[in-house]
């Protein structure tokens, strides 16, 4: 097994994430299953004591959790220099089969324990509690989440082997690719544009329309299209090269670290969209702050690679 | 007004021992009164009060005010339910040394952000009539002993609360500013404010305006009158 200092840093906070979470799962599950506020027993004000100390392990694991993601992803990106074949994080994290997976739930979780703050706010902002039982409900998912996540994380370090050649990004992310996302090389990329910038037009219209299921719906949709797109055809602006689709390299150094405002903006928009559509349903009210901040951010996502384009064709007068 | 349904409080030692500073206590007190809470040391008068403030909630129980189940607040509320209901007098004063006495007595108001002009005149009429509005701009380390506890029942009055909870507050007096404490006391019985006292002080004892008096030893209320 490979142990570098990043490594070893992601591992141990994994376990102490295990540990803490293992001991607010237990105990969020007791709220979820004994929970009533107005039982004046000494159990009830047991588990009001303790959900304070489960909420507080919960919101420091999300506080890790969320630089942790992009410290992986450098992590990744920094190991492309020892894996024979890799020249950035996508060699790295493609040498393994279960990487798409690893992923998915990397993401996922962001969202998860990020939509179990907003819930956490809503539910302590109300004198009877009334989320409390639900984002306890939740917290026992996101740590079932989280589990396989480490669980493919460990399995993703432990399976990295510098003496195998690996793929570099211009050929995993081509229609050559064996990859699961080959198919979509063989569809015209514009196709990708014109869905892109109708998805968000639409966001648009239902932010003013107040449609809260087709917001938070268009919001999921947002984040495919923006990360598809963003491979097939606005990376190659910043790239300025028609064959590179690699949505790693972004992060890089060469490209002024543009990837990670990008992926930030991303996030925040369509987290915000899905979490105040989410709470719009529950509550039956709007919620004009975070559809304020998820279009803002939404917006500034699609100004900043519109922006690549528009001035690669000012520049050199051509399309690519 | 104040109401204790069934409430027991249990502290755990780091020894792991309970020791049970309220065992199944029911008590009402009624809006306007003067209550007297006495006993001696250990006797559950301290714990009670900080149950009625919302400082701690009980082991099992309820507790409430004015119809409104304090104990199953969370911190956010207490703390609003303190800042709006409560006024404490502390036993040691608790003022600031290095502030004037006026700033002591502004230190409650200051989440609530006051306005100025308004506030002035609250302070100007309140230090009048604790005969202390020559003390206003001193520091309070300067002032004499019954002249920080004036400060301190100011500090006690500014938000106007509804409960004005002592905490022995003649323990750290003479005699003579014991009487003039009870003086004060009398001022403040105008059937708006509930007082509650908790001490052991025999001054108290048989005191023409306490309403009720609650006697309490090892943890259980043995006599209300």
């Amino acid at each position: 097994m490979l142990l570098t200092p990043e490594i070893i840093s992601i591992l141990t906070l994994d376990f102490i994430f295990l540990a803490f979470g293992a001991i607010a799962f237990f105990i969020s599950l007791k709220i979820y299953l004994k929970w009533d506020l107005n039982s004046t027993s000494q159990m009830q004000y047991q588990l009001e004591n303790q959900s304070h100390l489960v909420a507080t392990i919960i919101k420091y694991i999300f506080a890790l959790k969320l630089p942790l993601f992009l410290f992986f992803v450098f992590t990744a990106d920094k190991l492309s220099n020892v894996i024979p074949g890799a020249m950035c994080a996508a060699g790295v994290v493609d040498s393994v089969d279960f990487s798409t997976a690893m992923f998915f739930f990397k993401i996922l979780n962001l969202y998860v324990f990020g939509f179990w703050l907003i819930l956490h706010t809503y539910d302590i902002k109300d004198e009877n509690l009334p989320y409390t039982k639900y984002k306890f409900l939740l917290f026992c998912v996101g740590f079932i989440l989280i589990m396989i996540e480490i669980f493919y994380e460990v399995s993703f370090f432990t399976s990295l082997d510098t003496s195998k050649i690996v793929s570099c990004c211009g050929t995993i992310f081509s229609s050559a690719s064996a990859s699961s996302l080959s198919f979509i090389f063989q569809i015209n990329k514009i196709y990708f544009v014109y869905t892109f910038y109708a998805v968000l037009a639409l966001i648009v219209a239902f932010y003013i329309t107040k449609r809260y299921i087709a917001y938070l719906l268009l919001n999921i949709a947002y984040l495919i299209i923006s990360i598809v797109s963003l491979i097939m055809f606005f990376g190659t602006y910043i790239y300025q090269l028609p064959t590179h689709h690699c949505p790693f390299c972004l992060l890089q150094k060469d490209y002024d670290y543009i990837g990670y405002l990008l992926y930030a903006t991303l996030y925040i928009g369509t987290f915000y969209g899905i979490s105040g559509a989410i709470m719009s349903i529950i509550k039956e009210q709007k919620q004009t702050k975070y559809y304020n901040i998820s279009l803002t951010s939404n917006i500034i996502y699609a100004l900043i690679v519109s922006a690549y384009v528009i001035i690669y064709f000012l520049r050199n007068g051509v399309w690519l | 007004m104040i109401e204790f349904k069934d409430v027991t409080k249990t502290f755990i030692l780091e020894n792991k021992d309970e020791i049970t500073a309220l065992k199944n206590i029911n008590l009402h007190i009624k809006k306007g009164e003067i209550v007297l809470l006495e006993g001696p040391s250990g006797s559950g008068k301290s714990t009670i009060l900080s149950l009625i403030a919302a400082l701690s909630k009980p082991t099992s129980g309820e507790v409430l005010v004015n119809q409104k189940r304090i104990s199953k607040l969370s911190d956010n509320f207490t703390s609003m339910f303190r800042r709006e209901n409560i006024g404490f007098i502390f036993q040691k004063f608790n003022l600031i040394p290095t502030l004037s006495a006026k700033e002591n007595v502004i230190v409650p108001l200051i989440p609530s952000n006051p306005d100025t002009k308004s506030l002035d005149e609250n302070l100007n009429e309140l230090f009048k009539k604790f005969s202390i509005l020559p003390k206003m701009n001193i520091l309070a380390k300067n002032l004499s002993g019954g002249e920080q506890q004036r400060v301190a029942i100011a500090r006690a009055l500014v938000n106007n609360p509804s409960i004005i909870i002592a905490d022995e507050p003649t323990a750290n007096l003479d005699k003579k500013l014991s009487i003039e404490f009870i003086d004060i006391l009398r001022k403040l019985k105008d059937g708006k404010n509930t007082i509650i006292i908790a001490s052991h002080d025999p001054l108290f004892f048989d005191l023409d305006l306490i309403d009720k008096t609650i006697n309490i030893k090892n943890a259980e209320i043995v006599q209300c009158f």
